[in-house]
């Protein structure tokens, strides 16, 4: 059994507004309100959401790049979540990140292979003479050329860019790789090159990924489990087959459906599931279903009790009204899925 | 590359001349500048003695351009040095921290800013005695709160990039960040900035002569400029000379710090 | 709310928008780019054109070219034809392409967040559009720009007249986008990467938005895009450009049914929604990356990265393969000899 190498419980990440020298935050950003999952090692475990969803902020937040306001981070068996000082700096040679925009991961004055020995000099990592040798291997590895550790980032394609970055992460062999929105602001066929080489990595280096997108196909594509966020929480959770096989959120269902279709029987009219206004800000959270006003479904218990997050299939995790105990919806809504 | 770019070289050399003439000067033509050398408003090109004429006590104009330059170039660069080195300590802890420390920082800064510089600059002066080292820091200390609000404008946009981020889940701590992460990315419109202050106290110190206020003793292009004020009509040779002597200082140094710029931009490396 | 009747000397029938050998040249330091080379197409009245490529192949540079709004220094125009309703864009004087632009054809631009200028409330910015080419007074111009916020799907929009773009949403900032755009009913409307910055449901909803209105006033739409997915579903016809030239044309259901470039069969296959890759397998993949435009030679741009490529494909290109009585139009080797004769075939 695969024992889990990253294991969040409860994670919240509450950001004060207001307040400063003197006095209390007015009011609070919650922008994690109790997240919790668990990845076991080897695996692909993908978090997906539009904007204000707080998908980001989790990545970041088990990066140690924010401070975490409540909840348990463990890689492994070690306490990330409350490491400090030279600790934290010894432990984060065992998680690394890969950022979504490849024009602002890559300080432009830097060139790509000095961005990388960098890497390998902050974390201490084997002796400085071998360095050089494991930065040709790194850009090897990732599909680069040597020549190309003396250009620098602005010479390079988007693509090149999150190959480089991918290599600066890999440097000092990380255990878990958090990627948030790795390839999304490529182009297509650049994308799917990205997304092979990470898979070829993954497989010869047994590489962890939490993987953050906004996009079902690419996280249906890369991702062993998936979690579904919206304003904070997880609404839906479970591996991947049961999760496109059988979709019980209405939330899960508009994302689908909101992704144009290609069936061309389907165009111009397809049948999607509208919902109305932008996706809301973590700042005025109502009671209730966080997702109560936006939903098509929503009857009146949803606005006023929050619903759990409750598993209904084995592996499969929701948190609606609608959906009776034993994962069957109470509800019917028409949408075609592409 | 900085070749490439005739605008600096121009600058370069002009410097250069400056510098040169700084150096070497004094003894190329050691005459003392203080000393009377002629009959007082004698013109320019008039008499062979007197190459650049002589100011309304016969003093020779072109061995206090040449004597001036020194005190002048000093006063410039040291007192900018000073801003800069506050102004981008100050704006980069308030820009890269945040919070508390900004509110602070900012709170400070703004009680410099709201002083009226050149008032407050005589009253040092007149509280102190009025040495090159207190003119110095009197224009340091009314000209910092510009490079802090640019170095905290820039330290709080590139705190926020990835890269710094990245370097962040490395281990980096703040130190390394604002020195090595952010600091050469924040360096373009800061260096444009100080040379732009290089030319400020120049001209700030030109000022405080033209008002008296700085050390009479000591040979400046601003005390040239403040003594002879009541004389520009009769002899404008004494005022325009070192008037000029400023001006291409400060042009000189405007275009090095663009060619500095530009040198440094990885953008513009053909390589 | 129709679209322009079209000008007296022109047909119902003859295309709303021709574009001729169009090439544009871009002075750079280190040479001369040409970023589009002999671009032809035309647009019928009410129908929706998509125009997909990635990054660099020229498609947004073929929506300002169109609306002349290209830099002069450093890009030029340096070859092709432009008829909009018969009138020759190229030869306008610049006051007379001012009075095109906004009015008879209108642009909306990706990021929703800069294209608004913050200084000024949206109902100014839509009345200042109206005004402009309408000549309404203040009152009916605002009028007007609250009649297209409603139009747009602005709730209380009497009330939103009056806010300001950073008081809106991206998705509700696109909305206001389309409403400046369409205020003086324009015959044509390009839109150019209109959701790439919005999230995946604000996205459906603006897709939605823009074929409400296309139905109701029947303008015609250029739409620009990389996302496949969006030309299945929006577009009546496409066409696929790589590196600076279109490199087929055709219908969307044939193009995606047939696709007949390697490119654009590259690009289907990568498509999120058609990625058929089973979990684990690799994606198809286009390998490589497009070529820079001032190292390009004489062969096709693509040869480098094409499986199917052949020794004559780095030498030059064939002329235009015209299909299926001209409807049908692709730019390669492999498909050089099947011109149908007397369609304007490949000489």
């Amino acid at each position: 059994m695969n024992k889990p190498l990253l294991e969040v419980q409860d994670l919240r990440v509450h950001f004060p507004i207001g307040g400063g020298l003197i006095g209390k935050p007015r009011a609070w950003v919650r922008a994690v309100d109790g997240v919790s999952f668990s990845v076991p090692r080897g695996t692909t475990f993908g978090i997906v959401g539009e904007s204000g969803s707080g998908k980001s902020t989790t990545a970041l937040a088990v990066m140690r790049l924010v401070r975490h306001t409540g909840g348990s981070i463990r890689l492994d068996d070690d306490d990330i979540g409350t490491l400090e000082g030279d600790a934290l700096r010894q432990a984060r040679r065992r998680f690394q990140m890969v950022f979504q925009d490849p024009y602002a991961s890559l300080n432009p004055r830097k060139r790509a292979g000095d961005a990388v020995r960098e890497a390998l000099d902050l974390m201490a990592y084997g002796e400085p003479q071998a360095r050089p040798a494991r930065v040709a291997e790194l850009f090897a590895q990732c599909g680069l050329r040597p020549e190309q550790q003396r250009l620098f980032p602005h010479q390079f394609s988007g693509g090149q860019r999150q190959r480089i970055v991918l290599a600066r992460a890999l440097a000092a062999n990380p255990e878990l790789l958090v990627c948030d929105e790795p390839v999304s602001a490529l182009d297509v066929a650049i994308q799917a090159q990205i997304l092979n080489l990470m898979q070829r990595l993954q497989k010869a280096l047994g590489l962890t990924y939490l993987f953050i997108s906004h996009d079902l196909g690419v996280i249906r594509h890369m991702c062993d489990q998936v979690a579904v966020m919206y304003l904070g929480v997880i609404v839906e959770q479970a591996d991947r087959e049961s999760l496109f096989a059988r979709p019980l959120h209405p939330y899960t269902l508009a994302l689908w459906s909101a992704a144009p279709s290609f069936d061309p029987a389907a165009r111009g009219r397809a049948q999607r599931i509208r919902l109305q206004g932008d996706p809301p800000s973590p700042i005025d959270i109502p009671p209730g279903c966080r997702f109560a006003g936006r939903c098509p479904v929503a009857q009146a218990r949803c606005h006023t009790d929050a619903p759990l997050l409750r598993e209904v299939l084995p592996g499969h995790r929701i948190a609606c009204h609608r959906v009776s105990d034993n994962g069957k919806p109470d509800y019917e809504l028409a949408a075609t899925i592409g | 590359m900085f070749r490439r770019n005739k605008a600096a070289m121009l600058g370069l050399i002009l410097l250069g001349l400056v510098i040169l003439t700084m150096l070497l000067g004094p003894s190329l033509y050691p005459v003392p500048a203080f000393d009377i050398s002629g009959k007082p408003f004698t013109g320019p090109f008039e008499v062979a003695s007197l190459p650049l004429g002589s100011d309304y006590l016969g003093r020779d104009i072109l061995a206090g351009m040449v004597v001036g330059g020194r005190a002048t170039l000093a006063v410039g660069l040291a007192a900018a040095a000073i801003t800069v080195s506050i102004g981008l300590t100050v704006g980069a802890l308030a820009g890269y921290f945040g919070g508390w420390v900004d509110e602070l920082l900012s709170r400070i800064a703004e009680i410099f800013q709201v002083m009226p510089s050149l008032l407050f600059a005589m009253v040092l002066m007149t509280l102190f005695d009025p040495s090159l080292t207190t003119a110095i820091i009197a224009i340091g200390m009314v000209t910092w709160t510009s490079t802090a609000r640019l170095a905290r404008a820039e330290f709080m946009r590139l705190r926020k990039l990835d890269y710094v981020n990245a370097a962040r889940a490395m281990g980096a701590g703040p130190v390394r960040l604002m020195v090595r992460e952010i600091l050469p990315n924040a360096a373009p419109p800061l260096i444009v900035s100080a040379t732009l202050i290089i030319g400020v106290a120049i001209l700030f110190e030109a000022g405080l002569s033209y008002l008296g206020l700085s050390d009479p003793n000591v040979m400046s292009w601003g005390l040239m400029i403040g003594s002879n004020r009541k004389y520009v009509l009769d002899a404008w040779w004494a005022v325009t000379f070192p008037g000029l002597a400023i001006f291409l200082t400060v042009l000189a140094v405007s275009l090095v710090g663009d060619g500095l710029n530009d040198a440094l931009n990885p953008r513009l490396h053909q390589r | 709310m129709t679209a322009r009747d079209p000008m007296p000397g022109t047909s119902q029938e003859s295309p709303l928008l021709e574009v001729d050998g169009l090439s544009v040249e871009f002075q750079t330091r280190d040479g001369v780019a040409r970023v589009l080379e002999s671009i032809s197409f035309s647009l019928a009245r009410g129908q929706t054109l998509g125009v997909v490529g990635e990054s660099g192949c020229g498609k947004s540079m073929t929506a300002l070219a169109l609306m002349r709004l290209i830099p002069q220094p450093p890009g030029r125009i340096v070859a092709g034809q432009m008829r909009f309703e018969g009138i020759d864009l190229l030869g306008l004087s610049d006051a007379a392409m001012r009075e095109v632009r906004g009015n008879r054809v209108s642009m909306i631009f990706q990021e929703p967040m800069t294209s608004l200028n913050p200084v000024f409330n949206v109902g100014e910015q839509i009345a200042e559009a109206v005004r402009l080419h309408q000549r309404l007074d203040r009152r009916a111009a605002r009028e007007r720009a609250i009649e297209m916020l409603e139009a747009v799907g602005i709730p209380a929009a009497r009330k939103r007249v009056d806010d300001y773009p950073h008081q809106f949403s991206g998705g509700m900032r696109q909305r206001v986008m389309i409403a400046m755009a369409l205020a003086c009913n324009p015959s044509v409307l390009i839109a150019d990467e209109p959701t790439t910055a919005l999230d995946v449901t604000v996205q459906a909803q603006i897709f939605d938005l823009i074929s409400d209105l296309r139905s109701r006033t029947g303008t015609a739409v250029i739409l620009i895009t990389h996302d496949m997915g969006a030309i299945a579903e929006m577009a009546d016809r496409v066409a696929v450009m790589y590196a600076g030239r279109i490199v087929e044309e055709g219908s969307t259901a044939d193009v995606l049914a047939n696709p007949l470039h390697p490119y654009t069969r590259g690009l289907i296959a990568c498509a999120p929604g058609r990625r058929t890759a089973a979990h684990g397998e690799p994606l198809e993949e286009i390998s490589g990356t497009v070529p820079s435009l001032l190292e390009r030679g004489a062969g096709c741009a693509f040869a480098d990265r094409c499986r199917e490529v052949m020794p004559k494909c780095r030498i030059g290109l064939p002329a235009e393969t015209r299909l299926a009585q001209g409807k049908r139009r692709v730019l390669c080797w492999l498909h050089a000899d099947a011109s149908v004769p007397g369609a304007g075939g490949a000489s």
